[in-house]
């Protein structure tokens, strides 16, 4: 079943329809956001089947949903939203993806980027010291079990209690960095085996520590609540749950897939596997996947405790502190409030490679950010640009609070690394001021800027579409990659 | 005879494994896996594989052994930060496996594969009478 441009209906510039009726088994409405210039690449490759296939989900309301930066995935696709009816909708660790509570934080620096253009290689390079990165490294804390628990279930908080982190920044974390639902208990103790050493690190792939310029400010209301000025300089952390989130997702997916008979559903791809959240086995993967998404917020904390040291150890006492401007996932499920049908209703929103964009009034949001909406965090690729947008009413409205979540992929890792000499975009980059430390050329080859789609135009879909509005564009200065 | 055939996939790994047995396909799966994670890491057999260890599954059907099976190896390798080697199928039936497999540690991996999943997954007999699937590890 492949899927072409007529098939789509055009809604407006920005928004596509599939509608319920085009294959059997849709139960809502599949929607893209991409204007048209981004559709062409989306329909390149097997996201839209995948999106349809979702459509299919038992109790799934309103419409299965990608954002522009969508692509291709396994199950669900990268770049999905789906909410479902709670409690007996399903809830699928698909929907959510193997790195549970992938996310990105971003920390706002005192100082200029005129003060700091001389000392980038040395910061990049403490950076790539202080913060261990690459395919099974460990960090500096090595957990028992007995610890690895209160992780699981404090989150953040953890990381606060133990001196890695700092009281004030838990306001600045979706869920204030801890889901209460969290139960350690229903993570398997190879999961935790898995994590035991992995706090503190970024792991590898697409996941990276970046220091940012603020190029160009879009909304200076917004901006000024969020504390950020042109020239200013950031770093951005992206990363997850590692090994432990990987586990987990494995672990109960492997539950679902035999639990699924007994609830009587068929699905057109096993790695959409669910079950009512109400279920046994869904409350236990619901359980399992908050204590995961509390691993991932408690590794972002630890992680900006060795950045801090790395920024200090660079610049002293007058490099003053790294501010928490904000953290939020972009692959987690969570019960939420949303209108629907003129109707206030409890739903599952599944997001897969989508962020929430929650609007002003929001009152988990700090004081200072409540009237411009919930900061959104958009990394680009590591040669161009990202973003800082600001959470809609609107995107409360159309696509239960969500938006995109970066660049999204358009070129495969073996064709990127085929088409790119890492040793000479190295040198190109820095050319252009961009610093790089990497653990391997061949990471870097893979995620180049050739890689991946044109951020500008991912973001100004969702700003047109106003599932988030655009506050303000960062420039790359350093990259520290595994 | 085993093959293992790399296909395009924008984000992830995508494999064709082939086999003539059963055995030969779970085969496949294991050698393509460890392969991706520390390719020539096993050489030519020669060196010790100080780490062993038993694997059981039992799925409702091949497919999901095949998954739930390698699903089990990666664990291994994450747990030992090992590279396995040598696979001994003690028995094999459509839904139950019971397996040996051997290694050594790995010194760091050159892949990390996140995990094994489900989609377009399909063990068949294909028209040439060999036994077939697709295969993604997320990445």
């Amino acid at each position: 079943m492949s899927i072409k441009k007529t098939d789509l209906q055009q809604i407006e510039d920005y928004l596509w329809e599939l509608p319920r009726g085009f294959r059997p088994g849709m139960r809502v409405p599949a929607r893209v956001y991409a204007l048209e210039k981004l559709l062409d690449a989306i329909l390149d490759d097997r996201s839209l089947e995948q999106l349809a296939n979702v459509a299919t989900l038992p109790g799934i309301l309103r419409a299965s949903m990608v954002m522009p930066d969508v692509h291709e995935g396994y199950g669900f696709p990268i770049g999905g939203v789906a909410a479902t009816a709670y409690p007996d909708g399903v809830i699928s660790p698909g929907g959510i993806g193997y790195d549970i509570n992938c996310g990105v934080r971003l920390l706002a620096s005192n100082l200029e980027y005129g003060q700091i253009k001389t000392r980038l290689e040395e910061l990049s390079k403490e950076l790539y010291r202080q913060v261990p990165s690459g395919m099974g490294q460990g960090g500096i804390l090595k957990l028992s079990l007995k610890e690895m628990d209160k992780v699981l279930e404090q989150g953040a908080e953890w990381a606060v209690t133990k001196g890695y982190g700092r009281e004030a920044n838990l306001a600045f974390i979706e869920s204030h960095g801890r889901l209460q639902e969290a139960d350690p208990d229903k993570v398997s103790e190879q999961a935790k085996k898995r994590g035991h050493d992995q706090l503190g690190t970024i792991g590898s792939g697409n996941h990276f520590v970046e220091v940012d310029r603020v190029e160009d400010i879009f909304d200076p209301a917004a901006a000024a609540a969020y504390g950020l000025r042109s020239g200013q300089v950031v770093i951005l952390i992206h990363t997850g749950s590692r090994g432990l989130g990987h586990q987990v997702a494995t672990d109960h997916l492997r539950i679902m897939m035999s639990a699924m008979p007994k609830y009587g559903i068929e699905l057109p791809d096993r790695e959409l596997a669910c079950v009512p959240l109400s279920a046994p086995e869904g409350q236990d993967y619901f359980q399992a996947m908050c204590a995961a998404a509390n691993f991932a917020w408690c590794n972002r904390e630890l992680i900006t405790w060795e950045c801090q040291a790395a920024w200090k150890k660079v610049f002293g006492k007058s490099g003053g502190e790294l501010r928490l401007l904000y953290d939020v996932a972009h692959n987690i499920a969570k019960i939420e409030e949303h209108q629907i049908d003129g109707e206030r209703r409890k739903v599952i929103v599944h997001r897969k490679g989508a962020t929430r964009a929650f609007g002003p009034r929001f009152d988990e949001l700090p004081e200072a950010y409540r009237q411009v909406g919930q900061p959104v965090l958009i990394p680009g690729s590591m040669g161009t640009a990202s973003y800082v947008l600001a959470g809609t009413d609107e995107s409360m409205a159309a696509s239960f609070g969500s938006t995109c979540h970066g660049a999204g992929r358009r070129m495969s890792r073996t064709k990127a690394k085929k088409s790119v000499d890492a040793a000479e975009l190295i040198r190109k980059l820095r050319n252009k001021g961009i610093y790089v430390q990497a653990g391997s050329h061949r990471g870097v080859a893979e995620e180049a800027p050739i890689a991946y789609k044109d951020v500008n135009l991912v973001v100004e879909t969702v700003h047109l579409a106003r599932l988030a509005r655009k506050v303000a564009r960062l420039r790359p200065v350093a990259v520290v990659k595994g | 005879m085993i093959s293992i055939e790399y296909l395009s996939h924008i984000a992830d790994t995508r494999l064709r494994l082939r086999a003539d047995t059963l055995e030969g396909l779970f085969t496949a799966g294991f050698t393509a896996l460890n392969g991706l994670i520390k390719p020539e890491a096993c050489g030519d057999g020669s060196s010790p594989l100080p780490i062993s260890k038993a694997v059981s599954v039992q799925s409702a059907d091949t497919t999901a052994l095949l998954v739930d099976f390698l699903s089990d190896v990666l664990t291994a390798v994450h747990e030992e930060k090992a590279v396995f080697c040598v696979l001994r199928l003690l028995s094999l039936s459509a839904t139950r496996l019971e397996a040996l497999i051997e290694g050594k540690p790995a010194g760091g991996f050159e892949e990390d594969i996140k995990a094994v999943t489900y989609h377009e997954a399909d063990v068949r007999l294909n028209a040439e009478g060999l036994w077939e699937t697709l295969l993604i590890f997320d990445i």
